[in-house]
């Protein structure tokens, strides 16, 4: 499977180090979220793989082998700052881009008649860009990303600004997309979102990759919590190995070493009085991102 | 090299399809085919002589000094003999009326037509002398052939003698004037092809596959053709009308020569002058604000145009005028106003288009560098230096 390999890019705009050795990997039929605040180098990473911006060091290889111009005509494209011709047709304009990416007049013209018709703008196609509505825009853009049969998929902010249709409209292609084998990347701050459709995430914070990794690795923690709810005396926990505090009446959050005294703890509970459930917390990528982020403003 | 094509398509198409292009162009061949459609009846009525109607009693020995007078003058009239009415008229379809005695004739005019004035008053003299010569017992003929000798002939001297030659002069100025108003047309419509593709943001998409270089070449390819066929859309109507109105025949000065130059160096032009602003459009975000980079060079472009109409008719062969025709931004002027002329050598040609084609390729990295360093800089004006510094 070919793999999209980010190694130590650094990128400084002036005295701002907007990129700071940022390395990742993106494997062949992965979904790759990537996350972080504005301003955090999602789209300066983006844009230096696409060879749009150049980076002051490091490399981008794509199959082992730097990812020169030829290599990058392969490259899906969806840019932070939307854009096509406001003024040139739909269909027009998705063959002129997918000739430009080096398909043949008829080839272009077959994957125009495709992807209109699976993103639903087939009725539009001799329609200019700037008289349609701002979410069939956004399906243009998909669809001018994806009409050249791309090998990698990059895509900043692909659910800014969807309805809940088009979100699993896009959803949808991006998942085919990564089951034909191409590694997908894609930035967004919808976290749930990510946390439902990647296969792995990076989280970047002030040019930093700071955590990355399959959700259930970043999730997993060195101290696991359990939260426990019923109806129990106060000093229950008094004998409890562990910390136990009340978060709300009725809720506990019961921090152990492991799962055999999280056991233990539940056991007394029980003895205590009525327990209606016991779970353990695991952070969602929401949580894991206000750390980094307060982990930022601390900093 | 395809994909470069395939941008120069793009634009031609969308230039020359746009509805503003086509409706523009429509009515301007509408206006030069129609105008002389309609003009040729005018144009062709003044070759028909007009009749003027002569007494034949009282005014008939003058009707061969107004046809001398006439031929003279080169003025196209018949003069008719008739018995003129007690009343005189104007009679319909006829320029006057010309009535006795024959040493003080009275003309009679409907509007005033001072040629034909003219005509009257200079046959009215040449019969009095006549008749005065005779009677003095002279050869009215001889006295004709020897006033019609009479004539000085003018020589200038010193130095501007004969060199300022007007037809010359106002062909170069034709031609360079076209080249001026096609290269400014041109220069803006790159601009705002530019400033489009980043406005729209769509240049980002469009640099994750096409080198910025290429993008600019196809552009300036692209909008080049477009402009030939605008000129074309307006030269070959205008030959038409000129051979359909018979003002070929009248022109003077050989077209082929001039026309070359045109094609020449509207090429070498293009390509420079293009580029070079195809490049600095990139420093500015919105097409409101281009007027910050094309006014000072639209300025700018007029100082080569003004040199050349100053320089080549005062100082031909001067030093500044053999040494701005080798210079880049000068010589699509230059050389055609001194070609014109006739005052440049064959060699002087072959080396101006020489370094013209040697500085397009490097004309082009640095406008492409220039280019590829602000296209994506959103926001307020670049500064040439940083944008320089980005690429």
């Amino acid at each position: 499977m070919p793999d999209l390999r980010i190694d130590h890019l650094t990128k400084s705009y002036g005295e701002l180090r907007a990129l700071d050795d940022v390395s990742f990997t993106v494997r062949g039929g992965e979904l790759f979220g990537f996350v972080g605040s504005n301003g955090a180098g999602k789209t300066t990473t983006m844009r230096i793989i696409l060879g749009v911006l150049r980076a002051d060091a490091g490399t981008v290889t794509w199959n082992e082998a730097p990812l020169d111009l030829e290599a990058r005509r392969r490259i899906g494209y969806m840019p932070e700052e939307r854009g096509l011709y406001p003024r040139m047709k739909v269909g027009e304009q998705l063959i002129y881009l997918a000739r430009l990416h080096g398909l043949s007049a008829a080839d272009a013209a077959a994957a125009m008649e495709h992807w209109t018709e699976v993103l639903g703008v087939a009725e539009r196609r001799d329609t200019e860009v700037e008289k349609l509505s701002l979410g069939n825009q956004q399906r243009v853009q998909l669809a001018s990303a994806l009409v050249h049969g791309p090998e990698v998929l990059v895509l900043d902010e692909p659910f800014s600004g969807l309805d809940p249709v088009a979100v699993e409209v896009m959803s949808g292609v991006l998942r085919e997309q990564a089951a034909r084998g191409v590694p997908v990347i894609f930035s967004s701050h919808q976290l749930e979102l990510v946390e439902r459709l990647c296969d792995r995430v990076g989280i970047v914070r002030a040019g930093r990759m700071v955590a990355q990794g399959t959700i259930d690795e970043l999730r997993a923690t060195e101290r696991p919590v359990w939260e426990l709810t019923g109806s129990l005396p106060a000093g229950w926990a008094d004998a409890v190995a562990g910390s136990v505090t009340e978060a709300s009446p009725g809720v506990w959050r019961v921090e152990a070493a492991d799962a055999a005294a999280a056991q233990a703890a539940l056991a007394s509970a029980v003895k205590a009085g009525t327990v209606t459930s016991f779970a353990e917390v695991r952070p969602t990528l929401s949580e894991l991102f206000q750390g980094v982020v307060s982990e930022e403003v601390s900093a | 090299m395809s994909t470069v094509w395939l941008i120069a398509r793009r634009e031609f198409r969308v230039r020359t399809l746009s509805k503003a292009s086509l409706i523009s162009s429509g009515i301007m061949i509408a206006i030069i085919v129609i105008g002389s459609l309609i003009a040729k009846p005018f144009l062709t009525g003044d070759d028909e002589p007009a009749t003027v109607q002569v007494d034949t009693a009282t005014a008939g020995d003058l009707v061969p000094y107004l046809d001398a007078a006439a031929e003279a003058q080169d003025a196209a009239y018949v003069f008719a003999e008739i018995d003129a009415p007690a009343e005189p008229a104007v009679a319909e379809d006829t320029a006057g009326l010309v009535v006795g005695p024959a040493d003080a004739p009275t003309l009679y005019l409907d509007g005033g037509d001072e040629t034909l004035t003219g005509i009257v008053q200079v046959a009215t003299q040449q019969a009095a002398l006549s008749a005065a010569v005779e009677d003095l017992g002279g050869d009215p003929t001889e006295v004709a052939t020897a006033l019609a000798g009479a004539v000085p002939t003018v020589q200038m001297l010193g130095d501007d003698a004969g060199d300022f030659d007007s037809g010359a002069f106002f062909a170069g100025f034709a031609v360079i004037f076209i080249l001026f108003f096609v290269l400014i047309q041109s220069s803006s419509v790159i601009m705002m092809g530019v400033v489009e593709e980043k406005a729209s943001r769509v240049v980002e998409i469009l640099l994750a596959t096409v080198r910025p270089a290429t993008l600019l070449g196809g552009k300036v390819l692209g909008v080049g053709l477009y402009a030939l066929v605008q000129a074309a859309a307006m030269v070959v109507p205008a030959v038409f009308a000129a051979w359909y109105l018979g003002l070929l025949e009248q022109f003077e000065i050989p077209l082929g020569p001039l026309l070359t130059n045109l094609a020449v160096w509207f090429v070498l032009g293009f390509a420079i002058f293009t580029v070079f602003f195809g490049g600095l459009a990139a420093l500015v975000s919105r097409q409101e604000d281009i007027g910050a980079v094309s006014t000072p060079m639209m300025l700018l472009m007029m100082v080569p145009l003004y040199l050349s109409i100053y320089l080549v008719p005062n100082n031909p062969d001067g030093a500044a005028t053999a040494v701005l025709t080798q210079v880049p931004f000068f010589a699509p002027f230059m050389v055609p106003m001194r070609a014109a002329f006739g005052t440049i050598a064959g060699w002087e040609i072959a080396l101006a288009i020489g370094i013209c084609l040697a500085t397009i390729p490097l004309l082009t990295w640095i406008a492409g560098r220039v280019y590829a360093g602000a296209v994506l800089n959103t926001g307020g004006r670049m500064k040439l230096r940083d944008a320089l510094a980005r690429s």
